[in-house]
């Protein structure tokens, strides 16, 4: 037969990769200039070279607004949410460059970003995924980078955090590949679009999809399978961990609520996820509650990112139109707000010590007023306080879930959110409560131009989103 | 124009930090005239046209809209001036940063006032919180900060609660642009079930934030916490807010379970009232004689509210304004004490009328218009809403509720003899008398005191208070 001689994929197929293409050819020319710079220019030639491949494949994505497509035999569709989570994931990556003046030593600078272009490059293939090898393939690529740069640090707690990431991440990937095979089994097919239909057996349709949810509530870390956050989260490098709690969460999420939107034959679909429902209920109150006893700011990020995404779930309740669009406003707000506060936590840091403990931030309101004031911004706005992009998002997600009859759901949320007042108003407290003794005098990172940049962007856009709450019209359908 | 009543004050305070800290003088004399600003400003801005920007399309309408008009006029104009009055005789540490926060409170207060919106509203709602905690982490007494997260946890609570009856009520009515109109007259009755939970989110709210009996246990703590222009500030104003929202949200547009919930109110109201009243009796501080003695006459004004007895509610509007008056003197004057005498405990004073005839004069006027002496502003607020408590029906909660008055006399003339009476103490610092600043700054107060007194009518007529649609009117005067 001819046609199996021929690749049977056009310009077209081509060009709707070509985003992710870009992100992830970019690492080769990073590790080129890796190769040939002296070591005095090698960290910012690197940096200016990463984030110039991914504004042009942000660009690149931008230019397919309006043009949907289904690539590849209906593996990768581009549309509105395709291309809404790749921006995403495009700029949760470019913060993280903002953060990663010292990612690593000098000479590790190189492979670290282009390790994490790569994972990038996976979160944005998973943006776009419809069937479940290029799922799987988006997943690995994602993770397979993050194993790696999570025990770069040379401190105990990195390969302790490597490892059990690795560990755990594989075990979770090992459930859901299960659950693909279950899910192929009950219907033939591996394109999400064909599982709407009624499955030959609903049972074992039922339970692949309950196994492949797992591996993704397992990556959006939701509870009960948060566990490992807070420990890889503590241990991996600050841009790293800033890369994880936005970029890994918006692929997880992408993939998510394609799959609950699209991939499930109408009669039970509301039936099957309501196990993600609760998992969404659970996470808003553990999170929350976890939050509260942390010392530690990348923990208390760590737990707060389960109830935020936690937040996220609970606006998909019933899967409605409004529901995802204001599930991928909060998604944007939560990148702001929590990406500022990494920033800030950035700035405190020192060559061998991390910003992020609490005593780090005994007396900043004095110390650093401006520093300290955006950083109780930003508290503010994970903690759901006005004027913040937390606030109106928030109040979006209670509407939705009121308006698709989940009601439980919203009181569930106000309850998370007056617990997580609490922990995130802690640091606040310590920032203003007059400690006694002479303050610890601490200096900013003299590298420390590119953080407050992240800082501003942040702030301004957490500060406008309130008011402006944009979300996008145009993201349904989710396959073709 | 009305809109400056909000973004002024808080530009300003944020502005204010551009001030250099040791220019305190500087700090004070600019929020004086800020807040004077926002006085001339609301003068003004009296009956000119709403300001209204979209905010929300979806999932219900919601617009930026503030508006000046009726009850909330006049308590706009009190919080203008009682801020202003407290900040002219301020002298506290990190004084810039202290008028900051109080600009900031003055804004996020104004918001509450001016909102023609319900999620405007909820958003200014919660956003006066922040200021008042700062203000006790950051000046707490003793370093103690269990303060601060008492009134925190009870008043975000509370403010939860009625964000997310705003969100249902959006969900359900279709707009939230709702402030002014009333069932019949351009918003329509919510059904009983999703009333009642709407209801009793905004009644959380509402009662948490008065505070009425038994949601109160935040208040003693935090007035005798807060430094006391702040303390004058929240106490004359931030107070009333319940009030003000129980009279023009919830009376208009859930009238039904207004009437539902009178006997449970009128309850908790005559509870609070007499227990107020016999625990301000016997308080050694006098700061808490002060905030049991408000328990005491919210609940009387929430006997009013819930009424619904034309008479009553003007005499609602009234006390809510001569409340605030004195209150806010009260506190002024008891800092004032506490600057020269460094306690406020009655054990410890006595005889301060003849070392300090001036300030016993100034606590002496705002002793009897708290104790409601004729001619002052407490009697026109008291007598109105007896005699519209009697009119209604109530004998027996209006027969209970002269007993608090009779009592209120005891309190304070009590407060005032242990200060003022007596021998003077030998053990306490002799310290001169009231500064021509100081007495600049309870001038005003008493103006309006002794005004309000004997021409109470254009307050207790800010609505045409007659017909079934007396409280819309009382709420805005007429929507424009």
């Amino acid at each position: 037969m001819p046609s199996t001689l021929t690749i049977p994929w056009g310009n077209a197929d081509w060009n709707a990769i070509l985003p992710l293409g870009v992100v992830a050819l970019t690492p080769l020319l990073v590790i080129l200039a890796d190769l040939l710079l002296p070591r005095s220019l090698r960290r910012s030639v690197v940096l200016a070279l990463a984030a110039l491949g991914l504004i042009y494949a942000g660009f690149l994505a931008a230019r397919g607004w309006g043009h949907p497509y289904s690539a590849f035999g209906g593996g990768f569709v581009t549309g509105g949410f395709t291309i809404v989570f790749q921006e995403i994931v495009i700029a949760g990556a470019l913060f993280s460059l903002l953060l990663a003046t010292h990612l690593g030593r000098d000479d590790q600078a190189g492979g670290a970003v282009a390790l994490l272009l790569w994972s990038a490059s996976g979160a944005m293939l998973m943006a776009g995924a419809a069937n479940l090898m290029t799922i799987f393939l988006g997943l690995e690529l994602l993770s397979l980078a993050l194993y790696c740069l999570c025990g770069l640090a040379a401190r105990p707690s990195a390969r302790e955090a490597a490892l059990k990431y690795l560990i755990l991440s594989s075990t979770a990937s090992g459930f859901m590949l299960y659950g693909m095979a279950l899910l192929f089994g009950a219907t033939g097919s591996v394109q999400l679009s064909a599982f709407a239909a009624p499955a030959a057996s609903p049972m074992l349709f039922t339970l692949g999809s309950g196994l492949f949810l797992i591996g993704f509530v397992f990556k959006l870390s939701l509870a009960p399978f948060h566990i490992w956050t807070p420990d890889v989260y503590e241990g991996a490098p600050l841009p790293v961990t800033a890369f994880m709690s936005v970029v890994t969460k918006a692929g997880a999420l992408a993939v998510l609520a394609r799959f609950a939107y699209a991939a499930l034959p109408q009669a039970n679909a509301q039936a099957i996820l309501v196990p993600l429902w609760i998992v969404a209920a659970l996470s808003m109150i553990v999170g929350n509650v976890g939050a509260l006893a942390q010392t530690d700011v990348k923990r208390l990020l760590a737990y707060s990112g389960t109830a935020q995404l936690g937040y996220v779930v609970a606006a998909l309740a019933g899967t409605t139109s409004l529901g995802l669009r204001y599930a991928i406003f909060y998604l944007v707000a939560y990148m702001f707000m929590n990406l500022g506060a990494f920033a800030v936590v950035a700035l405190l840091s020192r060559e061998h010590e991390e910003g992020s403990h609490l005593s780090a931030y005994a007396g900043l309101g004095y110390r650093q007023p401006v520093l300290a004031a955006l950083m109780t911004f930003f508290l503010l706005a994970l903690a759901g306080l006005p004027p913040t992009a937390g606030f109106t998002g928030k109040l979006l997600i209670l509407a939705s879930s009121v308006d698709a009859g989940y009601a439980w759901l919203a009181v569930i949320l106000i309850v998370g959110t007056a617990i997580s007042a609490y922990a995130y108003l802690k640091i606040v407290l310590a920032m203003y409560a007059r400690g006694a003794g002479a303050p610890l005098q601490r200096a900013l990172h003299p590298a420390s131009a590119l953080p407050w940049l992240g800082v501003a962007i942040c702030a301004i856009a957490t500060f406008v989103l309130t008011f402006y709450p944009l979300a996008p019209s145009d993201v349904l359908p989710l396959v073709k | 124009m009305i809109a400056a009543l909000v973004v002024l004050p808080i530009a300003a305070g944020l502005a204010l930090y551009l001030v250099p800290r040791s220019a305190e003088l500087t700090a004070k004399w600019l929020g004086v005239l800020v807040a004077f600003a926002c006085f001339v400003i609301a003068v003004l801005g009296n009956g000119q046209p709403d300001e209204s920007l979209r905010w929300l399309q979806r999932p219900f309408t919601a617009n930026l809209h503030v508006g000046l008009g009726g009850l909330g006029y006049w308590i706009v104009l009190l919080l203008a001036l009682s801020t202003c009055c407290a900040l002219v005789a301020l002298r506290i540490p990190r004084q810039r940063d202290f008028v900051a926060q109080m600009l900031l409170l003055l804004g996020a207060m104004s918001g509450v006032f001016v909102a023609r919106d319900l999620l405007v509203f909820a958003l200014f709602w919660d956003l006066m919180l922040i200021p008042v905690f700062l203000m006790l982490v950051a000046w707490a007494p003793r370093r103690n900060t269990a303060t601060a997260w008492r009134y925190l946890v009870y008043n975000l609570s509370g403010g939860l609660a009625l964000l997310l009856a705003t969100a249902a009520y959006g969900v359900v009515e279709g707009s939230t642009d709702v402030i002014g109109l009333s069932v019949g007259h351009g918003a329509t009755a919510i059904g009983a079930v999703w009333g009642t939970w709407i209801f009793a989110g905004y009644a959380f709210g509402f009662l948490v934030k008065t505070p009425v009996w038994p949601f109160h246990t935040w208040m003693p703590d935090t007035y005798a916490d807060l430094p006391p222009p702040a303390v004058a500030v929240v106490s004359a104003v931030q107070s009333k807010a319940g009030l003000y929202g129980f009279l023009v949200v919830t009376a208009p547009l859930l009238p039904d379970q207004m009437r539902a919930a009178t006997t449970l109110m009128f309850v908790l109201g005559l509870v609070g009232l007499v227990y107020g009243a016999l625990v301000a009796l016997v308080q050694d501080d006098a700061k808490r004689i002060v905030a049991y003695s408000s328990l005491s006459h919210l609940g009387l004004i929430l006997l009013a509210a819930f009424s619904g007895n034309p008479v009553a509610l003007a005499g609602a509007a009234v006390y809510i304004v001569a409340h605030g008056l004195f209150s806010a003197g009260l506190f002024i004057v008891l800092g004032q004490v506490e600057e020269r005498e460094e306690t406020r405990l009655l054990s410890r004073l006595g005889g301060l009328g003849e070392i300090e005839p001036k300030l016993a004069g100034a606590l002496h006027i705002m002793v009897l218009a708290a104790l409601g002496l004729p001619g002052l502003c407490g009697f026109a607020g008291e007598i109105l809403i007896l005699t519209g408590l009697y009119q209604a029906g109530a004998v027996w909660p209006t027969a209970i509720a002269l007993v608090p008055i009779i009592l209120a006399a005891a309190y304070m003339l009590r407060l005032f003899q242990h200060f003022m009476h007596g021998p003077p103490r030998e053990d306490i610092p002799q310290r001169p008398d009231l500064r021509p600043v100081e007495l600049l700054a309870l001038a005003p107060l008493v103006v309006a005191i002794v005004l309000l007194g004997v021409y109470p009518g254009p307050v207790a007529n800010s609505g045409v208070v007659a017909g079934p649609n007396a409280v819309v009117s009382l709420a805005i005067g007429a929507r424009r």
